[in-house]
């Protein structure tokens, strides 16, 4: 019971700096669901008031979960998909 | 990277034909960049993203607004020995720049006598779709087709813009290199389902005068390049449920132009359908038909072209959308042929 409690969200810790939105888009992802990707790889790349910013694997695991997919819209904090990390 | 992702990463046109460049610059510093708003900015349609960070101003310039200034700068680099790669943010604004682009990237090896030759390459946005009106928004791929000396590009995936890209700088002739700002992947300007592709994250080319046939079928050939490869498509996966299989072939360069693929699929077919985002007279459609005429008449029962009207293309995007070709149009148009 414990596979799904152990995955780590993904969600846009960087926000644009002269931001006044808290809601974002998610441009394009570059990973589909099953893959495995390794930390720090750029995964999703969101847009916010037309900036654009690379979202990172916070872990190394597999993609379990795309949540918000593209051209989906997201607040702040959303978690945008789920990793199941390796181990 | 663990060998999984790097099999199954997806990049968009933009992040591969950077990733092109970036390896080119990594292993020879002969190859630099300039243009307008692509060191800070990064390119308005993504085309330099993260060069700057990695290569400084030195190898990734921003210039002062004069194209016809830059441009010659670049040639006259890449006569010295130099690999420039020289952007003009659109392909409409050649006009102030059209004797470095016609008279002297194009021909300068020739008129030297062969004691120079001009190894850059000039990337382009092309394109229309989003309502950017007549003066930004034209492809112009017979315009340039049209002169002798230069080598034409035009990318339709992720995977074909890197592999063009690489074959474009190590090539020591000038190469324009046209590329759609629908097929970017943008968020302001999303594109279709398609560009985005799984990259080789090594290097490879693609070499010019090979055109890809992207879907095969028996009934029809359709030959198109860059944005309407996938309205062509989409067009042939709408046509398979009427019974009608539609051969489509992406012709990644037009200069060199892959006859050999083109007739070899009519010959299969026998009927052709062409299609293009350039203006219909003097363009693209009817130097791929003459070509076939050329090469085998007796092969074409019928024959479509599917291209702009001769209008500069509207701002209104009613009639933006009703001149550019849609799938729908190339869908007519094969239906015709049958």
């Amino acid at each position: 019971m414990s596979g799904t409690d152990d995955r780590v969200p993904v969600t846009a810790d960087e926000w644009a700096d002269d931001a006044d939105s808290d809601e974002g888009i998610v441009a394009n992802w570059f990973v589909r669901e099953g893959s495995t990707i390794e930390e720090s790889e750029s995964i999703c790349e969101i847009q916010i008031e037309k900036v654009s910013i690379d979202v990172l694997a916070p872990v190394s695991g597999t993609l379990s979960e795309i949540v918000k997919g593209e051209d989906d819209e997201f607040e702040r904090g959303d978690t945008l998909a789920w990793i199941t990390p390796d181990g | 990277m663990s060998e999984n992702s790097a099999e199954t990463r997806e990049l968009t046109m933009s992040r591969a034909m950077v990733s092109a460049i970036a390896h080119e610059m990594r292993e020879n510093d002969e190859v630099f960049y300039m243009g307008e708003d692509v060191a800070d900015y990064g390119g308005i349609f993504d085309s330099t993203e993260g060069l700057r960070e990695e290569f400084g101003y030195d190898r990734v310039m921003d210039v002062p607004i004069s194209e016809t200034a830059y441009l010659g700068a670049a040639v006259g680099a890449a006569q010295e020995g130099m690999r420039p790669i020289a952007e003009l943010m659109f392909v409409d604004f050649f006009g102030v720049a059209m004797d470095q682009i016609y008279n002297q990237m194009a021909k300068n090896t020739y008129m030297s006598g062969g004691n120079v030759s001009v190894p850059m390459v000039l990337t382009a946005a092309v394109g229309g779709t989003y309502n950017d009106a007549a003066q930004h928004s034209q492809t112009l791929y017979g315009t340039f087709a049209h002169i002798p000396g230069l080598k034409i590009v035009v990318p339709s995936t992720a995977y074909e813009a890197k592999g063009l890209m690489h074959n474009a700088i190590r090539d020591d002739d000038p190469v324009l290199y046209l590329f759609h700002k629908r097929l970017m992947g943008i968020g302001w300007l999303p594109a279709p389902d398609g560009p985005k592709t799984p990259v080789p994250e090594t290097d490879y080319t693609i070499p010019f005068g090979s055109a890809d046939v992207k879907r095969t079928g028996d009934d029809v050939t359709v030959v198109t390049l860059g944005l309407h490869v996938h309205r062509a498509l989409s067009a042939a996966e709408d046509l398979a449920e009427e019974g009608i299989d539609a051969e489509v072939v992406d012709l990644r360069s037009l200069v060199p132009l892959d006859t050999d693929t083109i007739v070899e699929s009519v010959e299969k077919t026998g009927n052709l359908v062409v299609v293009d985002e350039d203006y219909r007279s003097y363009g693209v459609t009817g130097e791929i038909v003459a070509s076939v005429a050329d090469e085998a008449l007796a092969a074409l029962d019928s024959v479509e072209r599917v291209a702009l009207p001769d209008v500069p293309i509207p701002y209104s995007r009613p009639m933006e959308n009703e001149v550019v070709p849609d799938a729908e149009d190339i869908a007519a148009a094969v239906q015709r042929t049958q």
